[in-house]
């Protein structure tokens, strides 16, 4: 009798077991927490990276300069950041990331794209046709950027059986659109060790 | 006396436990038997649809069919390797490299040891094991990832897999030390060209080098090709890589793993199974159809090199596998011998349900013995690479498939291929024997 129940137990934990890993489960967690899966780069790498660069560059002199000099706020355009790592990283969002934390700073002014200048340049065409006078926009009045921000993503592994140390450098470059100087140099390193189960 | 009526009982229920419980365990057996068996035929019996369909160029047909297999659970990450391969030969090469992407990150998921993966391969057989994908497969399989972004123009995403590639071949050859075959040396050659599109001339340079060291090495019966030679040399000279297309031709199908079962009678057959059963792979090599190509725009003429032996590469490894293969199968066949012979001592215990379970032990042990066939059977036999140096702007490119009697097997057009100064087009293609010619093993 205790063996009958002993293993009615067993079978009822064991489809217990069995049974919780069919369904999905969701747990919405917050944009903010860091959660490091797989070792790779992540939103949290990009966030943390792209807001204390940008903070570096507000600080680093150039914008008081350049308002000393022509008494306007910057324009920049935030260019391509290639990705010559170890990893499909979406630069898409790194680049937005520092878009966003440029706009955010309120200390210089950002031009679109140059895909999202020839979607607007569409807009513009179809309101010549479509928009009343007193709406339509004017093509030639574009505010063209003194600056253009861009930069690499590299990596460094070095790997050993299961484990791996991964190295990532950021660098960024401001340069002047009208005469190739730079004004500013970025750079932050990131360095993860990311091991790999043995067993599953 | 009531202690001892006390006693009586409790062995009579004892004994009727134990009645139950191995009527429990001799019925989840045979249940097991039949529920394992099923799933016992090769794989490859069961691919062979695929590829008669890909070879007639059938596509879709291959792809529908290929789904219809349903490989899942250990066999998911074949069923990627195929699927994005398929993909591939149809020009969807977003969707091809989703499916490289879970068959890569299977493989490194898999890499971890699966202690219940196994007893069960020295239990019941090797398809039991998670398929992670051959080392050789492995190593290709960045290849094919890389020639996908080339063909959407994507070099930076193309040069992540040649990084991604150099790391992985590191490792897999710590691994297998003595194993020359495994120097990736046609996806470094192919690394070299992504590193110069991408401007990175000295790990182009660097590429080129350990690509030639490495068909060097492995020597698989074909000479290093003279357009990679070219290219060191050029390099080395400081000069500018020129516009040209790149021609990659898939040609024909690697081999193909057959199953070679021994059953021998037991000699001492009321202790184990009646039947002794080993069942290991054979390779089943198939023959490449184009032996000559010829690609052309205009006047321009240029002749195609191979640039990989896969047949050759599967046969060492297969070979090199072998003793570890034999081992496992050897030792399945001690544990099967003593689980029949453990049974049968069992069965007269049971009545008519034990010598059902018997009947069922002995059969299944002898008919669960499978030797683990999965290959990734749509990689090519051989991949050809033809260089035609062309003037930037467009071209219609004509590529010849001739046989090795020197009959003309197909001539395909590719329209309009841009090719940007200084800048490689990569245009790919494949050729597979008619199905009547492809299911014959030479």
């Amino acid at each position: 009798m205790l063996v009958k129940n002993t293993f009615a137990v067993l079978m009822t934990v064991a489809a217990t077991l069995i049974l919780s890993g069919c369904a999905t489960e969701v747990k919405r967690i917050g944009v903010e927490e860091v959660k490091d899966l797989s070792g790779n780069w992540n939103d949290t790498d990009s966030r943390l990276v792209s807001e204390e660069m940008i903070r570096d560059s507000l600080s680093s002199g150039w914008i008081d300069r350049h308002m000393k000099k022509t008494g306007k706020e910057p324009t920049v355009i935030v260019g391509n950041v290639r990705n010559l790592s170890h990893e499909h990283i979406n630069t898409r969002t790194f680049i937005a990331d520092l878009e966003r934390a440029f706009v955010n700073s309120g200390r210089v002014d950002v031009v679109a794209s140059k895909t999202e200048r020839e979607g607007i340049r569409e807009e513009r065409a179809d309101m010549d046709t479509h928009a009343s006078e007193k709406t339509r926009k004017a093509a030639g009045k574009e505010t063209g950027a003194d600056f253009m921000l861009i930069g690499t993503i590299n990596t460094i592994i070095d790997a050993e059986g299961g484990q791996q140390i991964r190295f990532y450098q950021i660098d960024l470059t401001l340069i002047s659109t009208a005469d190739n100087r730079k004004l500013w140099t970025g750079q932050k390193k990131l360095k993860k060790d990311v091991k790999a189960a043995k067993f599953r | 006396m009531g202690n001892s009526s006390s006693i009586q009982a409790a062995d009579a229920s004892g004994f009727t436990q134990s009645r139950s419980l191995s009527r429990s365990f001799f019925g989840a057996a045979a249940l097991a038997l039949v529920i394992i068996l099923p799933g016992c035929a090769t794989y490859s019996s069961g691919f062979a649809k695929v590829e008669q369909a890909a070879a007639v160029r059938d596509l879709d047909g291959a792809v529908k069919t290929l789904d219809e297999l349903k490989l899942t659970g250990a066999d998911e990450a074949l069923h990627h390797l195929n699927k994005g391969t398929l993909l591939r030969l149809q020009g969807n090469y977003a969707e091809s490299n989703k499916h490289f992407d879970i068959a890569k990150e299977l493989a490194d998921k898999l890499n971890a040891i699966s202690v219940s993966e196994q007893l069960a391969s020295v239990s019941v057989n090797d398809t039991m094991k998670a398929y992670e994908g051959l080392p050789s497969e492995q190593l290709m399989l960045y290849s094919f990832k890389a020639l996908n972004y080339l063909q959407m123009s994507d070099v930076d995403a193309a040069a992540v897999e040649a990084r991604q590639f150099d790391i992985k071949q590191s490792q897999i050859a710590k691994q297998n030390a003595d194993a020359k075959y495994l120097s990736g040396a046609f996806v470094r050659y192919l690394n070299a060209m992504v590193y110069e599109a991408a401007g990175e001339r000295d790990s182009a340079r660097i590429e080129l080098q350990k690509a030639l060291d490495g068909y060097k090495k492995q020597n698989s019966g074909f000479p290093v090709p003279a357009s990679l030679t070219a290219d060191l040399a050029r390099i080395k000279a400081g000069k500018p890589a020129p516009s040209e297309v790149v021609f990659i031709l898939q040609n024909g199908l690697g081999p193909s793993l057959h199953e070679a079962t021994v059953r021998i009678a037991n000699p001492n057959p009321q202790n184990g199974s009646s039947l002794l059963s080993l069942a290991v792979p054979k390779l089943a090599k198939r023959s490449v159809p184009v032996a000559r190509i010829e690609l052309s725009a205009g006047s321009a003429v240029a002749s195609a090199e191979v640039v990989e032996d896969v047949n050759d590469i599967a046969e060492k490894s297969l070979n090199d596998r072998l003793p570890g293969i034999t081992a496992r199968a050897v030792a399945r066949m001690v544990v099967k011998n003593a689980a029949v012979g453990e049974t049968k001592k069992r069965s007269n215990e049971l009545g008519a349900f034990g010598l059902l379970a018997n009947i069922a032990m002995d059969v299944g042990s002898a008919v669960s013995e499978r030797a683990d066939t999965r290959t990734w059977s749509l990689l090519p036999g051989v991949i050809n690479m033809a260089r035609l140096p062309l003037p930037a702007g467009k071209h219609d490119i004509t590529a010849t498939y001739y046989s090795e009697s020197g009959a003309v097997l197909a001539t395909r057009v590719f329209k309009d291929i841009e090719i940007k100064p200084g800048r490689k087009a990569f245009v790919s293609d494949y050729y597979l024997n008619p199905p009547a010619q492809a299911k014959a093993p030479q």
